[in-house]
């Protein structure tokens, strides 16, 4: 598989009243060609900053790469000027975030907004544009797109807001898609087309997807990767099916725990407990060791590396090396793992 | 339930807005139900659909357009002296979905909490004030430490616990908890919805809970009403209305939540409500009828039969 983007040993501060807050800390992965990678992990985690310094948004005044690298068609993110960066943003990457308002603009027609990327990036005429932008705003689904071109946001509902932002997205055909939180807003039947609309815009135009949530159904439902995100690290990376049904680190499985299942009549919800670690001064060891269930005396100790559960399957968690006692994973999580299916095999 | 104690009625409540208006808004239409003493009422539906007026009106930050509330057999809306209102909005608190939005951010939290402790002179003394406040902090999971310091400076699902410490300040009986986890991640919304229920069983409160989503709903809710366009369509014990959802609009949204389970993700199918598939004549009375005990529906004298042959 071809890979689009590289994100290497990224690590990112912010500077504020208390201290340098160590958001990111040391996070690689790679995005491949058309594929859906989603980015899962309480808030405060590292998610919107991790995407943010993609699309190079961090606010400047405070916040300070201190290493890494961010690899896209052979430049480094990271080192461009902010006029090349201008280039690349919205027409090879764009991005989608949870509320549809903070990416409109009120006092524009819709129409207007889905031209400037056109006009700008792909030096279309006036007329050219709009027709294009009625074409788009027919593809993400939306009624009677002739009218609704000389719109503005507020004549659309929440739900046709992120239709019109994803039109806006996809005007240039971008390489990459970073879609943060886009459906959380939304109610969930709406949320429902919308997912379907992005899996079916994808297939058409073959963009890669970085997909941010903290639901694991809307994971479910629309990744072909996942990436769970602890206290600024990636802590467990592979296919869906193996963070699903053969989930390795604690944290994983605390997450998938604590999703409400449908089908049980349980009375108390499983709640990870403690809460997640000051990045201003981040734990030695594993920083989710203060609330893991699994503790070990290295946990508080040492960062665990990353161990190879699979080609594809990686987690950072000191309980799959070879001397660690064997442990009994959570109710939740033994039941997911006999339903495994997968034919890598767990270990 | 038979023989629990009514809290609150609610009896036709209407709440229109812009009335005679070509913009008129049927925000709450002709809406009733009951809320038992020590109950956690669930409200669920799409946004839009009038749950958060339904609450608003409840508590009288709006006029009701028609119909009425009762709590504890007096009418929310009827004239009352200064006293009686001010006693009548500490035993009613709400909290909201946007912690953020709700907390003044130029205040500190010990401030942010105190607010109703001050207002309604609940605490003799400064330092008893403060003393109420660490008390509140513990209560939700908080530290005193955090009292010093300013909403910014916390995380989505520590502001909400901010929300709750504040709404207990007034050591209030019933509490209308607006879409308290909508904002909040997965993990966070298990530890405020286990906290709310906590307290709710610690300090026998009675909550009134709006949700827009029916997953989490079912851990806190003894019973559950669904809402559609200002009407109530669907009321029923929790376990009830996942087991056995009459309404097609309710099936529908229980199909449209996306499980934590990729295989069967692949396959899912979702069920779309038409409310032209209801087939209804002109003049057909549409009511809330109880199909089996404390399971009500609004739907037809037909559709009641054939509701009521389904739930054998
Ligand atoms: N502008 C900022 N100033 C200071 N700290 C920030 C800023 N933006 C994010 N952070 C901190 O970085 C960490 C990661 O945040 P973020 O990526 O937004 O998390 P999430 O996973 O919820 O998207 C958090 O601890 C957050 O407080
Ligand atoms: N103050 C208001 N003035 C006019 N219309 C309103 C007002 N508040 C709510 N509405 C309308 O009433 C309907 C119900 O809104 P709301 O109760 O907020 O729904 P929900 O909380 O279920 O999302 C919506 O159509 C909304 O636009
Ligand atoms: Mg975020
Ligand atoms: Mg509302």
């Amino acid at each position: 598989m071809e890979k689009i983007l590289e994100v290497k040993d990224l690590n990112i501060s912010f500077h504020t009243f208390s201290g340098e807050v160590k958001a990111i800390r040391g996070i690689s992965f790679d995005l491949f060609k058309g594929e859906t990678l989603a980015i899962v992990g309480e808030s405060g985690s590292g998610k919107s900053v991790t995407t943010k310094a993609i699309m190079r948004l961090l606010p400047e005044h405070n916040s300070e790469i201190k290493g890494g690298e961010i690899l896209f068609d052979g430049k480094d993110l990271t080192k461009l000027h902010d006029k090349q960066m201008q280039k690349i943003r919205g027409h090879d990457i764009s991005m989608i975030f949870q509320d549809p308002m903070t990416s409109l603009n009120p006092t524009m027609k819709i129409g207007n907004q889905i031209m400037e990327p056109l006009i700008k990036h792909q030096n279309m005429s006036k007329h050219a544009a709009k027709e294009r932008a009625i074409e788009l705003l027919k593809l993400v689904g939306i009624p009677k797109p002739e009218i609704r071109v000389n719109q503005y946001p507020h004549q659309f509902s929440g739900g046709m807001r992120q239709r019109v932002v994803i039109a806006i997205a996809l005007a240039c055909n971008p390489k990459i898609l970073i879609a943060d939180e886009p459906t959380t807003a939304l109610d969930v039947t709406i949320q429902a087309q919308i997912l379907e609309l992005m899996k079916d815009l994808q297939k058409k135009i073959d963009t890669s997807i970085i997909f941010i949530t903290h639901d694991l159904g809307v994971v479910a439902n629309v990744a072909d990767r996942v990436a769970v995100m602890y206290g600024g690290k990636i802590v467990e990376i592979g296919t869906a099916d193996e963070i699903f049904y053969n989930p390795q680190h604690p944290y994983t499985w605390g997450l998938i725990s604590s999703m409400p299942d449908m089908d049980t009549d349980d009375e108390e919800l499983y709640s990870i407990p403690g809460t997640p670690p000051d990045l201003l001064d981040p734990p030695k060891g594993d920083a989710f060791a203060p609330r893991n269930p699994y503790v070990m005396k290295i946990d508080l100790e040492q960062e665990p590396p990353f161990f190879k559960v699979s080609d594809t399957h990686y987690a950072a968690t000191w309980l799959l090396h070879p001397d660690a006692p064997k442990v009994e994973p959570p109710e939740a999580v033994k039941r997911r793992q006999n339903q495994y299916v997968g034919t890598k095999g767990g270990k | 339930m038979a023989e629990k104690q009514k809290l609150l009625e609610i009896k036709n409540l209407k709440q229109y807005f812009n009335v005679g208006k070509p913009n008129e808004v049927r925000a709450v239409d002709n809406v009733s139900f009951d809320i038992y003493k020590g109950e956690v009422m669930g409200l669920v539906g799409e946004s839009g659909c009038g749950k958060s007026t339904t609450g608003r009106t409840i508590i009288r930050l709006y006029n009701a357009t028609g119909g009425e509330v009762l709590y504890d057999g007096v009418n929310v809306h009827g004239k009352k002296s200064k006293r009686q209102l001010k006693d009548f909005n500490r035993k009613m608190q709400m909290i909201f979905q946007d912690p953020y939005a709700s907390l003044n951010p130029r205040l500190k939290i010990a401030d942010v909490i105190a607010e109703g402790i001050d207002i309604h002179g609940l605490a003799k003394s400064k330092q008893e004030r403060m003393e109420r406040v660490y008390e509140l902090l513990e209560t939700v999971g908080l530290n005193k430490e955090h009292a010093n310091r300013y909403p910014h400076e916390f995380s989505g699902g520590q502001r909400q616990r901010i929300g709750i410490a504040r709404a207990l300040a007034v050591q209030p009986e019933f509490i209308i908890a607006d879409e308290p986890i909508s904002a909040l991640d997965v993990s966070i919304q298990a530890q405020v919805v286990n906290l709310m229920k906590q307290l709710q069983k610690e300090k026998q409160l009675t909550y009134l809970f709006i949700a827009h989503d029916l997953s989490m709903v079912k851990y806190i809710s003894d019973r559950i009403g669904v809402m559609y366009f200002g009407k109530m369509v669907e009321l029923a014990p929790a376990d009830e209305l996942y087991k056995n959802p009459l309404h097609p609009y309710t099936q529908s949204l229980l199909s449209a939540i996306p499980s934590p389970d990729p295989i069967s993700e692949r396959t899912r199918k979702r069920r779309n409500y038409d409310p032209a598939s209801h087939h209804y004549e002109d003049n057909e009375p549409i009511e809330f009828r109880e199909v089996t005990p404390g399971h009500f529906v609004l739907c037809s004298e037909k559709e009641y039969k054939l509701y009521q042959a389904q739930s054998r």
